[in-house]
């Protein structure tokens, strides 16, 4: 009876201390960070004269590894892998200006926003654009499944402009492609106005688009909610040690927005 | 590890426009090759039968159509003549730089075939009182026609897989589409497993046509 007693007490114990390893363990374990960002976001991220990857993400993944006390290993993505790499586990994070929208929240698990921003229009100096409704009959460019795409085609079935509308693979090809004429507006944010226009001659600012910010966040698996507490913490203590700041005026280039929402509290 | 739930229920919700957007597919690979076709014929001839810089045209129109990567290609009529100010729509982008593609593989399959024809096959014609267009029209083209109708059934087959490149101009076909859907709810697995299934399955169509086409044209 004893003997059974104290088997059925340690199988009790043993299930009790059963925990399956978390991102946080295997993250620490690897001794690794595994980063994705997105270079196609100057300044938030890019590559620089180097080809290296630089900008405003990429400082936030050192920023991660080392809170975590671990290298860092930054893997540039597309906009499209984003999703893949972390549902695959080739990824650890991504960071890359993820909307945070609650379609995009039934597939992967989102921390608390650490960079807002909002959307604005890139013009060709020649189209004659500076507010909304002088897009009207224009041609619209934004790349393919961003907020300003999704935000705009609505604009656009409103006026039953749909086929004005040109989508592409990347934002550099919705610049190139305004500023060669084949389109009169990209749509894109505030933050890559200031590289863009200083790139090339003939772009100038636009008009600041009407819908809501763009709040993004970093993006983790869905299940993993003891990593995503650790993501949202590790945003309030970049805020909380003014990096946040510091990193937003080297990059940006002005006050950092805030990231409370007003109103709600998270 | 593969830590992921598949969800069907919104691709099934946006499937219509999925379908529609394997019509565009359709449509423009089936003018890219219509154009390619017309185009092609003419480029095998001018390099069989001319001389001096009409068959240099041909011969550096097929070189360059076959040795550079599509995309290249795209890229070319896209971004390439814009930076000369001539600025073309996503559909004319994809058009053109199909049909040139199209055009160029076509002109080696119709010099294949048109070589496959005994020349006394044309001196008869000619003997017969037919002049050379007569010849052309009614002796060797339907001739010709016959013996590339399997390559050229080969070659809709790659523009259709190939007008996916359209989204990398502006031109959002199947691949545009699906992946527009895929950024907007994350759910890329399902999106692009479905879009090639429609893929397979609109190529299926393209084969079993031709089939059926040639059951009709070839009967005796």
């Amino acid at each position: 009876m004893k003997k059974i007693i104290t088997a059925l007490l340690s199988i009790a114990a043993l299930n009790s201390v059963t925990v399956t390893a978390d991102t946080l363990d295997d993250v620490a374990d690897r001794g690794t960070l595994r980063c994705g960002v997105v270079l196609d976001f100057p300044p938030i991220g890019y590559r620089d004269a180097n080809n290296e990857p630089a900008g405003f993400d990429v400082d936030y993944c050192h920023d991660l590894a080392k809170s975590l006390e671990v290298d860092v290993k930054i893997m540039p993505l597309t906009w499209s892998e984003r999703l893949p790499v972390i549902a695959t586990g080739r990824a650890d994070v991504v960071f890359g200006g993820t909307s945070d929208s609650l379609a995009r929240a039934r597939t992967v698990g989102f921390s608390i926003p650490y960079a807002i921003y909002y959307s604005q229009g890139v013009v060709n100096s020649k189209s004659n654009i500076t507010s909304i409704d002088d897009i009207r009959g224009k041609r619209v460019a934004a790349a393919l499944g961003t907020l300003p795409e999704q935000e705009w085609l609505k604009i656009a079935a409103k006026w039953g402009e749909e086929n004005l509308y040109q989508s592409y693979q990347s934002e550099n090809e919705v610049f190139l492609a305004v500023a060669q004429g084949k389109a009169d507006i990209g749509l894109t944010t505030n933050t890559a106005i200031k590289p863009i226009t200083q790139q090339y001659a003939n772009l100038e600012a636009g008009p600041r688009m009407p819908w809501v910010a763009d709040y993004t966040s970093i993006v983790g698996k869905r299940q993993d909610v003891t990593w995503l507490n650790y993501l949202n913490l590790f945003v309030t203590h970049q805020v909380r040690s003014g990096r946040y700041q510091e990193l937003w005026d080297k990059y940006v280039g002005s006050d950092a927005p805030d990231l409370r929402i007003p109103g709600v509290m998270y | 590890m593969f830590d992921y739930n598949f969800h069907w229920r919104p691709v099934l919700k946006s499937f219509p426009d999925l379908i529609q957007a394997g019509f565009v597919t359709l449509e423009i690979a089936s003018l890219a090759m219509l154009l390619g076709i017309v185009i092609g014929l003419c480029l095998a001839l001018m390099r069989i039968n001319m001389k001096g810089p009409l068959k240099w045209f041909a011969v550096t129109w097929i070189e360059i159509a076959r040795n550079t990567p599509a995309l290249f290609q795209l890229f070319f009529f896209g971004f390439g003549l814009g930076a000369f100010g001539i600025n073309l729509s996503p559909f004319t982008i994809i058009l053109t730089g199909l049909s040139f593609n199209c055009a160029g593989y076509l002109a080696e399959n119709f010099r294949g075939g048109f070589q496959a024809i005994p020349v006394m096959q044309i001196n008869s014609a000619r003997c017969l009182g037919m002049n050379s267009w007569q010849a052309y029209t009614r002796i060797v083209i339907p001739q010709v026609l016959r013996i590339v109708y399997y390559p050229i059934t080969n070659q809709m087959v790659w523009a259709v897989l190939m007008s996916s490149l359209g989204m990398l101009v502006g031109f959002k076909e199947l691949s545009g589409e699906t992946q527009f859907f895929a950024s907007k709810t994350f759910r890329v697995f399902e999106y692009f497993a479905v879009a090639a299934v429609i893929y397979y399955v609109i190529v299926k169509i393209v084969l079993g046509a031709s089939r059926l086409l040639a059951m009709r044209l070839f009967r005796y």
